[in-house]
C-alpha cells in the first residue's frame, strides 16, 4: 500500500468554502470533522498539539498553503484532513497572510518516516501542474476530490 | 517552471545538494567509526616511521661525533685506542646523564614516559618534552656503544607522535591509548622491518589481546609504517641467513632440548638485569654517576672484547652465517650479558630486546655446535639453532610466543626452519613461565599497575567513557538547520534538548536522507516533528555492562548519556569506547 499517495487521494476529512476570519478558527474548523474519525483517541490533546506546534513555527510551505500537523499520542494512525478556506484566506503568520489551502495532518508518535512521506508527498501534489489552482478553484466536493486523485497518481 | 532567485533559496538548494552528495559518498564508502580509526591508524604508522628514522640518523651521527668513525658500533670499538673505549661509552654514559637531569627539571610536573604505562593503565597521554629528553639520552648511550638496543627509544618516539596525533584529534582515552599502541607498533614495524610481529607485539604483549577490535588498527599502523621505510630507505629482511633445512626429524630431539635451555637460562637473564638495577640503585650514587659507571664497565670490557658495545646485532649476524667459532662466542656471550646488566642496570634509557635476539642467537648456537660435537647428524647446522634458539629465547623472555615466531621469520624470511622455531618457542614459554612468572615487560606492568589506586581500576561508569557536549539543536531547529549540522559533523544522529538541556530525542540521519533535495520541507519540518523520543538513552552512572546492553539491537554508533533524574544530556556513549575499554578491563583483571 502507497500510504500518503493513498491518503491524499482519499483524505479522511474534506471541507470545502471554510468561513474563518483567524487561524485558531481554521485549524478549529478542520479538526472537528478529523478528530471524529477512527483512529484519533484523544479529540482535544489533539488539538492542542497542532495548536502547539502551529504556535512553536511556522506550518506553511507557501503563501496560501498551510500544514498543520502534530506527532502526537492523540492519534494511533496517521490522520489527514484537507480544508479549503473562503477567499481571501487567513493569516497563519506574518509571512503567509493569506492561507487558504489547509492539510491538516496528525501522526503517531513513532512514525516518523510515514509523517515525512506524507508532508514530500503533499508537496509534490502541490507542485504537480494546475492541482494547486485547481484545488482554489474547484466547484464541488467531487471535483477537489478528482484533483487529488489525479495529482497523487502523478 | 519558475526559477529560483531568492539568495537564501539558493544557498539553501545548494546546500541540500551538498549534503546529499555527501551522504552517496558515505554511503558507497561506507565508512563507519572503525574504518575512520584504521584511517588515524594508518597516519600513526606513516608519522612512528619517520620518528624511527630520525632517531636512527641521530644515533648514527651521534655516534660519529664521539668516535669519529661512521662505521657500525662494533667495527668502531675494534679501531680506537684502548682508552677510548673506555672514554667512550663514559662520555656517554655523562652526556645521558646531563641530559635526563636537564630534562627533570625542565619537566618535572609532566606524567610518566612510559608507552606501555600509557597504553594499559593510563590516559594515552604521553608527554612530549619528557619523551624527547629521554630519547635524546637514549641517543648519548647508544651512540656511545652502551650495550643496549635502540628499538625502545624508537617505539617510545613513535608512540608520542601518536599520542600527539589522538590528543590533536581529542581521541577519548580508549582511542586514544589504542592510537598510542599503533604507534608503538608502528616504532617496533619499523625497527626491525617486521609489521606482523610489531602488531603482535603489542597485541600479545601489551594489550593482551588478539581481537580485531584492536589487532586490526595495530596491522594498519604496523604495514603503513613498514612501507613508509622500505620506501624512504634500502630496508630488507634484518638477518640475512643462509637456507636452513630440518635434515632429519632426529633434529626435534636436540631441538626440545635447545627449547628447555632457553626457557631455563631467559629467566636467568631477566633475574641478572633486575639484580644490576637493584645493584646500582643501591650504591646510592645518583643518575650522573651511575651512567657513568654503567659506561666504564661496559668500556673495561671492551677492551678486551669490542663486539659487547652496540645491540648485539652485527654479532648476531655473525653467528647466523657461522663466522664466529664457538670458543670465541662463549667469551663474547659471558661478557656481553655482564655488559647489557651493566648498561641496564645503570638506568640507561632504552631497549633490551636486540639485546635477548643476542643471548638467544648465543644459547642457540653454542647449544647446537656442542650437540654437533657429540652427535653430528643431531645437529648439522649450529647456525640453524642460533636461529631457532633467537625465537625460543625471546618467547621465554617476553612471554609472547605467538610474536617470537612470527618476527623470526619476518626477520629472516626463512620458512624452512619453522617447524623446530614453533616448537622451540612454544616449549621455552612455558618453561620460563613455570620457573619465573615475570616477563621482560610484566614485571614492570605490574608494578606500575600495583602503583596507581585500586578504585581507578575497577571504575567502569558510563561516565568515564563518554564525550562531553554532544552536538545539539533545539526542538524549534528547522529542517534547514538540521541538514547543515549533518554536514558539518560526522554523525547519525544528532540529539534534541530543551532550553534547559533536557534531552527530547534524536533526529537521525538515516530518517530525513531521502528527502534533503525537497526545499519546501527546509522551511516547514523543525526538529521535534521527525525526532524519536524512543531513541535509547544510557545514564553516566550505568556501568560500562549496562552500556553494552543499551547497544544491542541497535544500529546507532553513539548513544545519548541522560541523568536519569533531571533528564539532562551529559554526553555521549561510543560504541567503539566501550567495546576497546572492556577489552582492556579484562586484560586488567587478568594482570
Amino acid at each position: 500500500m502507497d500510504l500518503p499517495n493513498d491518503l491524499i487521494a482519499q483524505p479522511d476529512v474534506v471541507l470545502l468554502d471554510v468561513n474563518v476570519n483567524t487561524r485558531a478558527a481554521a485549524l478549529r474548523a478542520v479538526h472537528t470533522p478529523l478528530a471524529l474519525v477512527p483512529g484519533v483517541n484523544d479529540e482535544a490533546r489533539f488539538l492542542r498539539d497542532l495548536q502547539e506546534r502551529a504556535r512553536v513555527a511556522s506550518v506553511c510551505i507557501a503563501a496560501e498553503v498551510a500544514l498543520p500537523h502534530a506527532r502526537t499520542s492523540a492519534v494511533d494512525r496517521i490522520v489527514l484532513g484537507i480544508g479549503r478556506l473562503e477567499a481571501p484566506g487567513v493569516a497563519f503568520d506574518a509571512e503567509h497572510p493569506q492561507v487558504r489551502l489547509v492539510f491538516m495532518i496528525g501522526t503517531p508518535k513513532q512514525q516518523v518516516e510515514g509523517y515525512l512521506k506524507l508532508v514530500s508527498s503533499i508537496s509534490r501534489l502541490l507542485k504537480t501542474e494546475g492541482v494547486r489552482a485547481g484545488l482554489l478553484a474547484a466547484a464541488t466536493e467531487a471535483e477537489f476530490r478528482a484533483l487529488l486523485v489525479r495529482g497523487a497518481g502523478a | 517552471m519558475k526559477a529560483v532567485t531568492d539568495p537564501a533559496a539558493l544557498l539553501m538548494r545548494r546546500l541540500l545538494r551538498l549534503l546529499r552528495w555527501r551522504l552517496w559518498i558515505q554511503e558507497k564508502l561506507q565508512f563507519t567509526e572503525w574504518q575512520i580509526t584504521l584511517l588515524w591508524a594508518a597516519l600513526a604508522g606513516f608519522l612512528g616511521a619517520l620518528a624511527s628514522l630520525l632517531f636512527s640518523v641521530l644515533a648514527e651521527g651521534i655516534h660519529e661525533l664521539l668516535t669519529g668513525y661512521n662505521s657500525g658500533v662494533v667495527e668502531t670499538m675494534r679501531q680506537l685506542p684502548w682508552w677510548a673505549r673506555i672514554l667512550v661509552p663514559a662520555a656517554g654514559g655523562l652526556l645521558a646523564g646531563l641530559t635526563l637531569l636537564f630534562g627533570q627539571r625542565l619537566t618535572r610536573e609532566q606524567s610518566s614516559t612510559d608507552y606501555m604505562e600509557a597504553i594499559v593503565i593510563g590516559s594515552g597521554d604521553l608527554p612530549v618534552r619528557s619523551s624527547l629528553l629521554k630519547s635524546a639520552a637514549a641517543l648519548f648511550t647508544i651512540g656511545s656503544g652502551g650495550s643496549i638496543g635502540r628499538e625502545g627509544p624508537m617505539v617510545q618516539l613513535a608512540a608520542m607522535m601518536a599520542s600527539m596525533l589522538g590528543r590533536w584529534r581529542q581521541f577519548s582515552p580508549p582511542q586514544l591509548r589504542l592510537l598510542v599502541a599503533c604507534g608503538a607498533a608502528a616504532g617496533i614495524a619499523s625497527a626491525y622491518n617486521a609489521p606482523i610481529a610489531g602488531s603482535f607485539f603489542v597485541a600479545e604483549i601489551i594489550l593482551g589481546t588478539i581481537a580485531m577490535e584492536s589487532l586490526g588498527p595495530l596491522a594498519v599502523a604496523a604495514v603503513v609504517a613498514a612501507l613508509t621505510v622500505r620506501v624512504m630507505t634500502n630496508a630488507h629482511q634484518l638477518y640475512r641467513v643462509p637456507a636452513f633445512t630440518l635434515n632429519s626429524p632426529w633434529e626435534m630431539g636436540p631441538y626440545i632440548v635447545l627449547g628447555l635451555v632457553a626457557g631455563t637460562v631467559a629467566p636467568w637473564f631477566l633475574r641478572s638485569l633486575r639484580a644490576a638495577e637493584r645493584w646500582f640503585v643501591g650504591t646510592s650514587m645518583p643518575l650522573i654517576a651511575r651512567l657513568v659507571l654503567g659506561g666504564i664497565i661496559v668500556g673495561d670490557i671492551a677492551v678486551f672484547v669490542p663486539e659487547v658495545c652496540g645491540n648485539g646485532y652485527t654479532v648476531v649476524l655473525s653467528i647466523l652465517n657461522g663466522h664466529i667459532a664457538w670458543a670465541a662466542l662463549l667469551l663474547v656471550f659471558v661478557a656481553k650479558w655482564v655488559a647489557t646488566a651493566s648498561t641496564f642496570g645503570s638506568g640507561a634509557p632504552g631497549g633490551v630486546f636486540t639485546p635477548t635476539l643476542f643471548m638467544g642467537a648465543s644459547v642457540g648456537y653454542l647449544f647446537g655446535a656442542a650437540v654437533h660435537t657429540l652427535w653430528p647428524t643431531g645437529a648439522s647446522s649450529p647456525e640453524a639453532f642460533a636461529l631457532v634458539g633467537m625465537g625460543a629465547f625471546l618467547s621465554a623472555a617476553t612471554y609472547a610466543p605467538v610474536m617470537a615466531v612470527i618476527m623470526l621469520f619476518e626477520m629472516t624470511l626463512s620458512y624452512d626452519i619453522i617447524l623446530p622455531l614453533m616448537l622451540c618457542s612454544v616449549l621455552a614459554y612455558y618453561t620460563a613461565k613455570g620457573l619465573e612468572g615475570q616477563s621482560l615487560y610484566s614485571e614492570a606492568l605490574k608494578r606500575k599497575t600495583a602503583a596507581i589506586p585500586a578504585d581507578l581500576l575497577s571504575t567502569g561508569s558510563v561516565r568515564d567513557l563518554m564525550k562531553t557536549k554532544p552536538e545539539t539543536v533545539p526542538a524549534t531547529a528547522r529542517f534547514a538547520e538540521i541538514a547543515r549540522m549533518f554536514l558539518t559533523v560526522r554523525i547519525n544522529h544528532l540529539y534534541v534538548v530543551d532550553a534547559d538541556g533536557r534531552f527530547l530525542g534524536a533526529v537521525s540521519l538515516h530518517d530525513i536522507k531521502p528527502y534533503l533535495g525537497e526545499p519546501d520541507l527546509a522551511g516547514l519540518v523543525i526538529a521535534s516533528d521527525i525526532m524519536r523520543e524512543d531513541f535509547p538513552r544510557i545514564g553516566p552512572k550505568q556501568s560500562l555492562s549496562d552500556g553494552l546492553a543499551a547497544f544491542l539491537g541497535v544500529t546507532a554508533e553513539r548513544l545519548p548519556v541522560v541523568e536519569p533524574e533531571s533528564g539532562q544530556l551529559v554526553g555521549s556513549l561510543a560504541k567503539g569506547d566501550l567495546l576497546l575499554a572492556l577489552v582492556e578491563k579484562r586484560k586488567k583483571t587478568e594482570v
